[in-house]
């Protein structure tokens, strides 16, 4: 299969997947608990505030939360490639080098300390957790470097034990916490995918999708990188390299998503593999595909989420997990025999 | 191997803009301090919008109970509120429903998840107002607040003069009397009891009690048996979880607490299950919450 893999052939794949991704996005943005008409949208916002309320509910509600769960769908889901890449384990997600207890960290003190509160136009949670996330990776990238130089096995470890610590700590600063903190933390742990402002929406795309493309350019090295360090030695790439780049931008595209939603498990990990099953394990071609699926998933997940109880909503990790799982082993039944990732 | 070499790290250069600029735009830094209520827009609201219970009781004591259009799920008193269109939960509350009934006027609690929702609100130019209600003084201040923003703050001041009318002779009714040690349960398993930095604490010391539980860290710490054999509760008080058969819970309770027999609450078999929705609402019913608790703690003293 990944002979085959011309630049043409790539294109055009890359380009009916978007296209499947732009009718999901345009879909689900028609979907929604309030029925709305589509010619009171294009007659604009109206002359004063609330006087057209199908255009604020379509374009001030659910375009900003159709957009925002394709971004952190295409991060979550890209990051998940390089990480299973560059560590070798089809376990690994985005996640498991300790982005998820940083992030969580950070909520908690920026919850804790009530930063801000009751003034704000910003969410200094955001900020937090975008920070948490960077220093912990950084942190446990340190740490496998200086334990094990080169090999994965001491990374991985590191991730694990710092994620362990800082639950620790996490766990501690809950219970001490007031209940409604308590709640708030652990409701941002679970992921929620809300309407963001325009122009977070803006810096959050323009930082993911630049991620992914920086990505894509170093995306055949992740091939090299994915058979183990000595081949890539002997085919020439400079494998500790690539990988610290790697990681560094998927760690970063990661701290982006995870800011702008909170903790969406499943698709990082999941997505990844399913493109892997059905389309091969080239990565030139296994992480433009995944980012965009990965997105057109959380958006179709999300637009559950918001709708299949209303007016009330589920956490879209509830319905990443529960619709994602039967249908990833439906694939993993169908495909793993061909393919030779899983043998 | 060179073309992309020369790429990639300004790509990665340009990546790291960006995130600054997200970090810039997250912090708020590029926008001014705003207020969420335009005190001239409205002064009084036709159609108004809760998310939290408590909030839901001030609006219907008020008298504006006819003016709410819609509620959150979890509003579930007075017997009107019960009635209203939904807007989904306290936690989750639906943003598109929200701007589907069409509210002039919109009042949430401060916490994450609904201020998230009441910036959402304000960026599409409708009337926001947000409170942090935690303590009785924070009570009194959110219902001012109402009634100014509804055009009625004569009978917000009633309705702030009868619950304080209440409390203070309360207060003064045990003031002299010696302090009851109570316990307050929020759960038997695993067991945390109400700490004195409460809303609790503070109903508790109104009506005449006194925490057995000495200061701590947590909120709603989580006590050893060995702290729980020697604070000598004299009342033990449970709020009881969801509004499941009081009755029964009252049974569970008395069950669960049987075995520690050397309590002198458990002795006097004075353990109580209390409706969570009237103690720990800091709403108007406040009063009646103490006065509840008032009777569980001077059965002798309260008719």
């Amino acid at each position: 299969m990944t002979e085959f893999l011309t630049a043409k052939n790539l294109t055009v794949k890359i380009i009916i997947c978007l296209a499947v991704l732009a009718a999901v996005m345009a879909g689900c943005a028609l979907v929604g608990t309030q029925n709305i008409s589509l010619r009171n949208v294009f007659a604009g916002p109206g002359a004063e505030a609330g006087a057209n309320i199908d255009y604020d509910i379509f374009v001030r509600v659910r375009l900003p939360r159709v957009i925002l769960a394709a971004l952190v769908g295409a991060a979550l889901a890209a990051a998940g490639v390089v990480l299973q890449a560059i560590l070798r384990n089809p376990l690994a997600d985005p996640y498991i080098l300790g982005i998820s207890s940083g992030a969580g960290l950070g909520v908690i003190i920026a919850v804790l300390s009530g930063v801000t509160w009751g003034f704000a136009a910003g969410s200094p949670i955001a900020v937090f957790a975008f920070a948490g996330a960077l220093a912990t990776v950084w942190l446990v990238w340190a740490i496998g470097y200086f334990a094990g130089g080169s090999r994965v096995t001491c990374l991985l470890l590191a991730g694990v034990v710092v994620n362990a610590f800082f639950s620790a700590v996490i766990m501690f600063l809950t219970s001490i916490a007031k209940s409604e903190q308590v709640f708030s933390t652990i409701f941002w742990l679970m992921g929620n995918i809300t309407e963001k402002d325009m122009p977070v929406l803006l810096a959050g795309g323009i930082s993911i999708v630049a991620g992914i493309a920086a990505l894509f350019a170093v995306s055949h090295r992740l091939n090299v990188l994915s058979m183990g360090e000595q081949q890539a030695k002997d085919l020439g790439v400079a494998a500790s390299r690539t990988r610290a780049v790697a990681f560094a931008l998927a760690a970063f595209i990661t701290a982006i998503a995870v800011s702008l939603s909170g903790l969406i498990g499943f698709v990082g990990l999941i997505i990844p593999h399913a493109v892997r099953l059905v389309f091969g394990p080239d990565h030139r071609q296994l992480l433009p595909v995944s980012a965009i699926i990965g997105a057109a998933f959380l958006v179709i997940a999300d637009t559950i989420a918001r709708t299949i109880v209303a007016p009330a909503q589920l956490p879209v990790g509830v319905i990443t997990a529960i619709a994602g799982g039967p249908f990833f082993l439906l694939l993993l039944a169908k495909y793993s025999r061909k393919v030779g990732w899983l043998k | 191997m060179t073309r992309e070499k020369r790429w990639t790290i300004p790509i990665i250069v340009i990546v790291c803009l960006a995130g600054v600029l997200v970090l810039y735009r997250h912090s708020g830094a590029d926008k001014p301090g705003r207020s969420f209520l335009k005190p001239a827009a409205v002064v009084r609201p036709e159609r108004i919008v809760s998310l939290a219970p408590n909030l839901t009781e001030i609006l219907f004591a008020l008298g504006l109970g006819g003016k709410v259009v819609a509620v959150s799920n979890n509003c579930d008193y007075p017997a009107g509120a019960g009635e209203k269109a939904k807007v989904g939960t306290f936690w989750q509350p639906n943003t598109e429903a929200i701007i589907a009934a069409k509210p002039d006027l919109v009042v949430t609690l401060w916490f994450e998840q609904q201020k998230a929702v009441a910036d959402t609100l304000g960026r599409i130019g409708l009337n926001v107002l947000t409170f942090r209600i935690e303590k009785i003084p924070e009570l009194y201040a959110a219902i001012e607040k109402i009634g100014l923003a509804a055009g009625c703050e004569q009978r917000a001041k009633l309705l702030n003069g009868n619950i304080a009318g209440r409390l203070n002779a309360l207060r003064g009714k045990f003031a002299t009397e010696k302090k009851v040690r109570v316990m307050w349960v929020v759960q038997t398993e695993p067991l945390r009891l109400a700490g004195r930095d409460t809303f609790i604490n503070q109903l508790i010391e109104l009506t005449g009690g006194e925490n057995a539980i000495a200061p701590t860290i947590q909120q709603y710490p989580p006590v050893g048996t060995e702290e729980l054999l020697t604070c000598g509760a004299e009342v033990i008080i449970q709020s009881a979880m969801g509004t499941a058969d009081t009755e029964q819970q009252q049974r569970a309770a008395e069950h669960f607490w049987s075995r520690f027999a050397s309590l002198p609450a458990v002795k006097s078999k004075r353990v109580y299950v209390v409706a969570a929705d009237c103690a720990l609402r800091l709403g108007p019913r406040v009063p009646e919450g103490a006065e509840t608790i008032a009777r569980y703690l001077h059965p002798d003293l309260t008719e």
